[in-house]
């Protein structure tokens, strides 16, 4: 008996061994592989001709982990939609100056009444397995973005689509939308409203189209290397899950003379410190900058700051004492100083927020919404503690009721709560208790508005500033604050019905003066991207509001 | 024998079904779900998604269904990554965890015994006095600290191995030192000591007396009774580097089963949670039992048919 169990435990050695074995065979053969390919790859590029004899042009990237879904409807978050970019093309494209430029589509009509989109694809759009890009492809994919079954959590944005909403809620039904595939390379759109920034809406990873044949034949087809098709400036290569993918240049992208690189590399490193080190040692070339060294790297030469379109902010919850009372809102929100929270604690280049709407959205006469409703919160101690004693007054309070600051639970989040808790005690004589939860949970009770006052932040999906705006009207789940104003409801709507750009404007510019009267959020920060790249590295495009394009990079 | 090792299969299944249970317990009792997004979901494709994962279901009907995914060991698609299976994740995850466990324990033991031995015989000499410094040193200084010195040190000041990732034997070497270094200098102090004590036995004085080389005496009297402490507490061990490759995998970039464990729970992807901690446990529990049974056949005093040892 006592032989037997010895033997057996000698067998669970050996395999114990074996297993390790075969795990670094396994991990030999990739290099192996790569060499191979790329092999054959210099071989099929041979028109290319001069620059080509250095070898490839490989750029090493880190996506931090593994994209959730490269099916364009389901993978709404960075992880997936920014190598998703560089697979795919939409109708239009980001260009240099942030504005959609044609792509998919060389051309469009927009009906008189800015309701109607008629696109003319390129004859030209393939995909990488050789099938023409047709209107039908747009329609299978949009259909899918809005179907209840499909579950997307970017279906939202489909909402301009006539019928869109309603498909999405279960009480229409596909026939409805006003999607028409015309002819094989005419795409009809028909909108609910006119929609001035709709060629910017089609930018964004959830209406790239599907090659329909492909997607019936294997609803799969976007898990694998191997059954991608792509109709960008690359191709997936190859996909190790949870380790790397490669992507090389796609010969049947329209535009493929423009694209310099031959491969992109992604590593998927999560933690920031090694991803820093392998930009050190130059397994990276491009690399984020790790918090405790903000300090020592952000002026350096190869570090490129872009602007990101979005706001870090604090709800007030206008249901709970004492944030019911208007002036006691104002008064917080002069108690804090933005400028030092983006200066000293935030850091990292990031500008203050005085206004909600982040800069860069250029109105029809070219001037920047910012620019043109100037600061309308700033830092005022004084001016503070007058309104705070007037509201106390109009409340009838001797004393201010306890006041919970409530944040997720992340480094910075609690350098900047520990910094406003300090401000506030400072500059009005109030004393917060600060309280951290997990996000799920915290984001849980933000919605249930079970907060008092309670960190936030908000990311453009497309770049107009009624993004932002429409999220604090009554019926908004963004709203969050239990703020509720018939005039702002009102505006927003106008804002949505308004065919004159020009008026739109105008009527946006008021909502957000009124929010800035009302405070129901204490807006802190504007976001930016902030990257170190090797020597050489250049035309990466970081746009304020879509996703990075390594289309025209190039490294030498 | 025989029953002794049916009883421990039974006991196993009953902590595996506690384990399982309470796991369930804990996940549906925190607040949030899968589908919470900063995002407004429409309500009809809310109740849609909640449906497909049965997640509208009373729970009783909903713990059932965990059962039986246990049970035909197939825990349907993740929720976060809808392509992927738990199983899916399970297998591509697990070998590479396994294999930088097993390597580390390999590590952790050899290493751990040669220096405990060393220390022993040069007892209060200079060899003696290095190892055990090192010793306490490897305890004290926790791994992921371990790690990012080794790779500042070793990767990025000397380019001797690359930083992270998991593609060839130079990738493992790293990893492998930080999480095994602190069982190594566990295992090197309980040797040095077990070691001493047994030194001094009247057998082994016996064993010189017959004129044995000292190399014999030591592998084949001295070692033999030095290792029973060793073996007792390599459960333990197992069960710390376990959990210690959720951090070194992260650090390492090493695509293990670490990453699906922590952040299911953030993400609240039910599926993948229960299945990573069946396996888990299922694993560890496994592994106890052969440490158990491996020590009953190195020690003939302990008798299995007697209750069980722990």
């Amino acid at each position: 008996m006592k032989k037997l169990l010895a033997s057996l435990l000698l067998v669970l050695m050996v395999m114990v061994l074996a297993a390790c074995t075969t795990g670094s065979d396994a991990g030999q053969e990739e290099p192996a592989d790569d060499n191979e390919a790329e092999a054959t790859e210099n071989g099929s590029n041979e028109s290319d001709g001069t620059e080509e004899a250095s070898g490839e042009n490989v750029l090493y990237l880190n996506n931090g982990e593994e994209p959730t879904s490269f099916n364009p409807p389901i993978g709404f978050d960075e992880v997936s939609w920014l190598p998703l970019n560089q697979l795919m093309e939409g109708l239009t494209r980001l260009g240099e100056d942030h504005t959609p430029q044609p792509a998919m589509a060389e051309e469009w009509e927009v009906s008189d009444d800015g309701t109607v989109y008629t696109f003319h694809l390129r004859e030209d759009a393939n995909w990488s397995n050789g099938d023409p890009v047709t209107a039908q492809d747009f329609v299978f994919a949009w259909e899918q973005l809005l179907n209840p079954e499909t579950g997307s959590p970017a279906a939202f944005l489909g909402y301009f689509i006539k019928g869109g909403e309603a498909y999405n809620s279960g009480e229409g039904s596909a026939e409805d939308l006003g999607l028409t595939a015309v002819d094989e390379k005419t795409f009809e759109v028909e909108l609910e409203s006119p929609t001035g920034f709709f060629l910017h809406v089609v930018t964004n990873p959830a209406f790239f189209p599907i090659n329909h044949q492909v997607a019936e034949e294997n609803p799969e087809w976007h898990a694998e290397a191997e059954s991608f098709v792509a109709n960008g400036p690359f191709l997936l290569e190859s996909w190790a899950h949870d380790s790397e993918m490669v992507f090389a240049k796609n010969p049947e992208y329209w535009d493929a003379d423009a694209v310099s690189l031959d491969k992109i590399h992604w590593a998927m490193v999560n933690d920031t410190n090694t991803q820093y080190q392998m930009f050190e040692t130059g397994e990276l070339d491009i690399g984020a900058i790790p918090p405790e060294l903000s300090d020592q790297l952000i002026d350096g030469e190869n570090v490129t700051i872009d602007p990101l379109g979005g706001l870090e902010f604090y709800r007030f919850n206008v249901t709970e004492e004492p944030f019911q009372n208007k002036k006691i809102r104002q008064a917080f929100a002069l108690a804090i100083n933005q400028g030092d929270i983006a200066e000293y604690v935030v850091k990292n280049g990031v500008e203050p927020a005085y206004g909600f709407v982040s800069p860069g959205f250029i109105s029809p006469s070219g001037e920047d919404f910012r620019e043109v409703n100037g600061d309308l919160v700033g830092f005022d101690a004084e001016q503070a503690q007058q309104l705070l004693q007037e509201g106390m007054e109009e409340e009838g309070y001797d004393e201010l009721p306890p006041i919970t600051l409530s944040y997720n639970t992340a480094d910075l989040n609690k350098s900047i709560a520990e910094t406003m808790q300090s401000m506030l005690s400072e500059n009005l004589g109030v004393e917060v208790t600060l309280e951290n939860t997990e996000w799920n949970v915290f984001l849980e009770d933000q919605k249930n508005l079970q907060h008092q006052f309670s960190r936030s932040s908000f990311l453009f999906d497309y770049a107009d500033p009624v993004n932002f705006l429409e999220s604090f009207t009554t019926e908004s789940s963004m709203n969050r604050t239990g703020w509720s104003n018939e005039e702002y409801d009102q505006l927003i709507a106008d804002i949505k019905a308004e065919t004159n750009e020009e008026a739109r404007w105008e009527l946006m510019y008021e909502a957000e003066k009124l929010l800035a009267e009302e405070m129901p959020i204490l807006p802190l920060r504007y976001y930016n991207q902030v990257f170190i790249q090797q020597e050489g590295v250049s035309g990466v495009l970081r746009h304020p509001v879509g996703y990075a394009d390594f289309k025209h990079a190039e490294k030498q | 024998m025989l029953r002794y090792i049916l009883k421990r299969l039974l006991i196993m299944l009953v902590t595996l079904w506690i384990i399982v249970t309470l796991t369930f317990v804990l996940m549906v009792s925190i607040p949030g779900s899968p589908f919470n997004s900063e995002r407004a979901t429409n309500e009809a494709v809310q109740a849609n998604l909640e449906a497909h994962y049965n997640l509208d279901e009373p729970y009783h009907i909903q713990y059932m269904l965990y059962l039986k995914s246990i049970v035909t060991f197939d825990f349907g698609p993740s929720i976060k990554q809808p392509n992927q299976t738990v199983n899916d994740l399970l297998g591509r995850g697990f070998p590479v965890s396994f294999e930088l466990g097993m390597v580390s324990i390999i590590f952790a033991v050899i290493s751990g015994i040669v220096l405990g031995i060393l220390a022993a015989l040069k007892h209060n000499g200079m060899i003696d006095y290095l190892a055990m410094t090192f010793a306490v040193l490897g305890i004290s200084i926790p791994n992921f600290v371990l790690a990012t010195m080794l790779i500042q040190q070793l990767a990025v000041n000397v380019e001797i191995f690359p930083v992270a990732t998991w593609d060839s034997p130079a990738h493992m070497i790293l990893p492998v030192i930080a999480l095994g270094t602190t069982p190594m200098a566990i295992i090197a102090r309980l040797t040095r000591s077990t070691m001493l004590e047994v030194l001094t036995q009247d057998y082994i004085k016996m064993a010189r007396a017959k004129g044995l080389s000292p190399w014999k005496i030591i592998v084949k009297h001295a070692l033999r009774n030095a290792l029973m402490p060793v073996v007792t507490i390599m459960g333990t061990l197992l069960a710390g580097i376990l959990t210690g490759t959720f951090v070194i995998e992260e650090i390492f970039a090493i695509p293990g089963m670490g990453q699906y464990f922590v952040e299911s729970i953030n993400q609240r992807d039910y599926p993948v949670i229960m299945g990573t901690t069946v396996f888990y446990s299922a694993f560890l529990i496994v592994m106890l039992f052969l440490v158990d049974i491996a020590y009953g056949i190195l020690d003939p005093r302990i008798k299995m048919n007697s209750k069980g040892g722990d």
